[in-house]
């Protein structure tokens, strides 16, 4: 090995080491004790082997698939609406215009906001008795005012609002990058066939799009599978269970009830969803740049 | 620099590995708490407690307000066996959770049973588990009503005695007053800690109970504790409160009757003090006080609440934990709060103490209500039961329609299998 290459596995055992350290060690440590029993209250118990056992009960949890269907639910409402919101967001933003660059920066502030601040901002606005929600649905008529964050639907619909608003500026930034790189050519040659605006939109924009797409529905998907601190700040997982999450039952499970071994197993098959997504959309990608490909 | 020498410098960048300059005089002690409604108070007993104990300086780390959220991030830290934590505040339910996974410092050497004698019974016995104590008591709440002493006498109504009568008078008043924004009960009954101790007292008021402790089986099926969850779905909710407080923890609880907005009010002491503060309410002087109702007069309940200070057993300055304990709760300190906050002591002498009796002339009157205070049933796996209970209580009462039987008997089933870890300790 020359001497070069030995300093250079050097400069990267640093980033090796940051990675096993933060990410390959927990992953693996997560994976060990979900096949354990081991509840920090109950420290006689030990730490005993139970093999499948927090599996088999995950799996026959009444409340833990409630959490499931809850968490398909979010997703399924909300990455449509933010891939639809992105895209016309990211259409209006590819276009030249004054104030063009302003305006990009301005559509960023809701991803920017930390989200526990975002949470908290949207519990004032869902607020029952002083909430904008309130307000510019029913003005100065506070008998009519409604309590989202007390009803088990509202409650719901109100964080699926608050994680749209936050998170579809992510989705049009990735959506204005495809947009940027469908050169113009294809726009003017659709031109000089007379093509309509509408049809340049699905005949151009759209599957040189996918890719795009594609991308922002995997970082996303993975990304509300694991939504917490909406949940967390804004409701607590109530009423009624109706916001109990898949990652926010775990966290209770794991930090609150000292759970170790179920908690683990619950972060673990969150973990193993979010897996099996990517790999499923991972394989529409391949497919739509072969398409993207074809003349 | 050869590359030998380029990796630890790297390193120590990466990790932080510097040193600090500590000097060698002072003692940290590390204290973590919330943000108290009178911080000035509390800077000022730790400011003194530092005068008594020179080269001591206390380090106050203030957590969430939310006991919940304060809870995960003290057993976050005792969890991780952290030095850097010595001493901290207690929920009245954590005693014996921190006490049998081995997180607190058993004070029996400390806190002898002549000063023990001191204080209430019911903080005390809530500190204990299994023989030795583990926490000394800093304050002491229990449920209490709050009502509208203008309303009631304006419409001839005595304060209730029982829930139905509650129900009543608010139906009456609400009729009478025709005022759209005015609603009968403001309590806590979001899912939460709190709306636990909030139906606890409607289930004991009428002779039922959340689990049975010497059979070791949930009391969710029991009939009476059937009927009162029901009676707070059907009457309380359903009749004379808005949906709006299926979201309330205390604070909102509480900023609808300030506002004029609830007849009724259920809260822990430290409401009066902001009720009648006319900077914070709009209906101060119009107060008024009383236990809780039952279902039948003077069977009411209400719910032991209040914080206690713990020792680390990871610390490394047990001792001087325990003065900072013991100063922290003791007599000069407790009368500080009160005045302050309104915050009830736990030493029993200071129900005489006249300085306190001129300020919160209530406390008095309240002294039977705490020692009667009944406390949520002291285990280690509290957390798991109560996050249980909060499911079914929140399902029932947010689920219009909801079969309260079935319900109960589903978070019964998981409140026994709960239970039944416990019963692994007889076993070999």
């Amino acid at each position: 090995m020359k001497s070069s290459q030995r300093a250079a596995l050097w400069f990267l055992l640093p980033s090796f080491c940051f990675v096993a350290l933060f990410s390959i060690y927990p992953i693996v440590e997560s994976l060990r004790l979900s096949f354990y029993r081991k509840i920090l209250t109950l420290p006689w118990l030990g730490q005993r082997m139970v093999g499948w056992e927090n599996y088999t009960d995950l799996a026959t949890d009444p409340v833990a698939r409630d959490a499931l269907v809850t968490t398909l639910l979010f997703i399924g409402v909300t990455i449509p609406l933010e891939l639809l919101f992105g895209t016309g967001i990211a259409l209006v933003l590819n276009q030249v215009f004054r104030g063009r660059g302003l305006l990009r920066a301005v559509v960023l502030i809701p991803w920017a906001v930390p989200t526990v601040v975002a949470s908290q901002m949207w519990r004032f606005i869902f607020n029952d008795r002083y909430g904008l929600a309130n307000f510019m649905l029913f003005g100065a008529d506070t008998s009519s005012y409604l309590a989202p964050l007390a009803d088990p639907y509202l409650a719901l619909a109100a964080i699926m609002i608050a994680e749209v608003w936050k998170t579809t500026p992510f989705a049009a930034l990735i959506l204005l990058a495809g947009l940027q790189s469908i050169p113009d050519e294809l726009y003017e040659a659709a031109s000089m066939d007379g093509a309509s605006p509408s049809q340049k939109f699905r005949h151009v924009t759209l599957p040189l799009l996918k890719p795009a797409l594609l991308l922002a529905l995997l970082f996303r998907t993975v990304d509300s599978l694991r939504v917490f601190d909406l949940v967390y700040v804004m409701t607590q997982g109530g009423p009624a269970d109706a916001t109990n999450v898949l990652q926010f039952y775990g966290y209770k499970k794991t930090f609150a009830e000292g759970m170790i071994g179920y908690g683990s197993a619950i972060a673990v098959t969150v973990f193993l969803l979010s897996l099996a997504l990517a790999l499923i959309y991972l394989r529409g990608f391949k497919t739509s740049r072969w398409e993207g490909a074809r003349p | 620099m050869s590359t030998a020498k380029t990796i630890p410098v790297i390193l120590a960048l990466l990790f932080g590995v510097h040193g600090r300059i500590v000097n060698a005089q002072t003692t940290e002690l590390r204290f973590v708490t919330w943000r108290s409604e009178a911080p000035e108070v509390w800077n000022r007993g730790i400011a003194d407690f530092e005068r008594q104990n020179p080269g001591v300086k206390v380090i106050s780390e203030v957590g969430p307000q939310s006991s919940t959220q304060l809870h995960d991030l003290l057993t976050q830290k005792l969890k991780n066996r952290d030095p850097r934590l010595d001493v901290f505040v207690m929920d009245v339910i954590w005693p014996a959770e921190f006490a049998s996974a081995g997180w607190t410092l058993p004070l029996d050497r400390y806190f002898t049973a002549s000063e023990q004698q001191q204080f209430l019974a019911a903080p005390i016995a809530a500190n204990r588990y299994r023989g030795p104590i583990f926490g000394v008591p800093l304050f002491i709440d229990a449920g209490l009503l709050y009502y509208r002493k203008d309303l009631l006498d304006k419409y001839h109504v005595a304060p209730p005695r029982t829930w139905a009568e509650l129900v009543d008078a608010s139906r009456k008043i609400l009729a009478a007053a025709n005022d759209p924004q005015l609603v009968g009960y403001s309590g806590q009954f979001k899912q939460y800690e709190g709306l636990v101790c909030n139906m606890m007292e409607f289930i004991l008021g009428n002779g039922g109970e959340l689990w049975d402790e010497g059979a070791m089986v949930s009391g969710l099926e029991q009939p009476a504790t059937r009927a009162a969850v029901r009676f707070v779905r059907d009457r309380i909710i359903g009749e004379i409160s808005h949906r709006g407080v299926l979201a309330y923890e205390e604070p909102e609880s509480l900023a609808l009757f300030t506002e004029g907005r609830a007849i009724f009010h259920r809260n822990w002491p430290y409401a009066w003090a902001v009720a009648n503060d006319p900077k914070k309410s709009k209906i101060a002087g119009k107060v008024g006080m009383t236990p809780l109702p039952g279902f039948s007069p003077g069977k009411g309940a209400a719910a032991l609440g209040g914080w206690q200070i713990g020792v680390s057993r990871y610390s490394t300055k047990p001792d001087l934990a325990w003065r900072f304990a013991t100063f922290m709760t003791g007599a000069a300190m407790q009368k500080r709060i009160a005045l302050a906050t309104g915050r009830a002591p736990t030493r029993r002498a200071l129900y005489d103490d006249s300085e306190i009796e001129k300020k919160i002339p209530q406390l008095k009157s309240l002294f039977e209500t705490f020692k009667q205070a009944a406390p949520r049933p002291v285990t280690p796996v509290y957390v798991p039961l109560s996050n249980i209970m909060q499911r079914y209580f929140s399902s029932v009462l947010a689920l219009r329609n909801t079969d309260i039987d079935t319900r109960a008997a589903f978070a019964a089933r998981d409140m026994n299998r709960v239970l039944d870890l416990l019963r692994d300790r007889q076993a070999p």
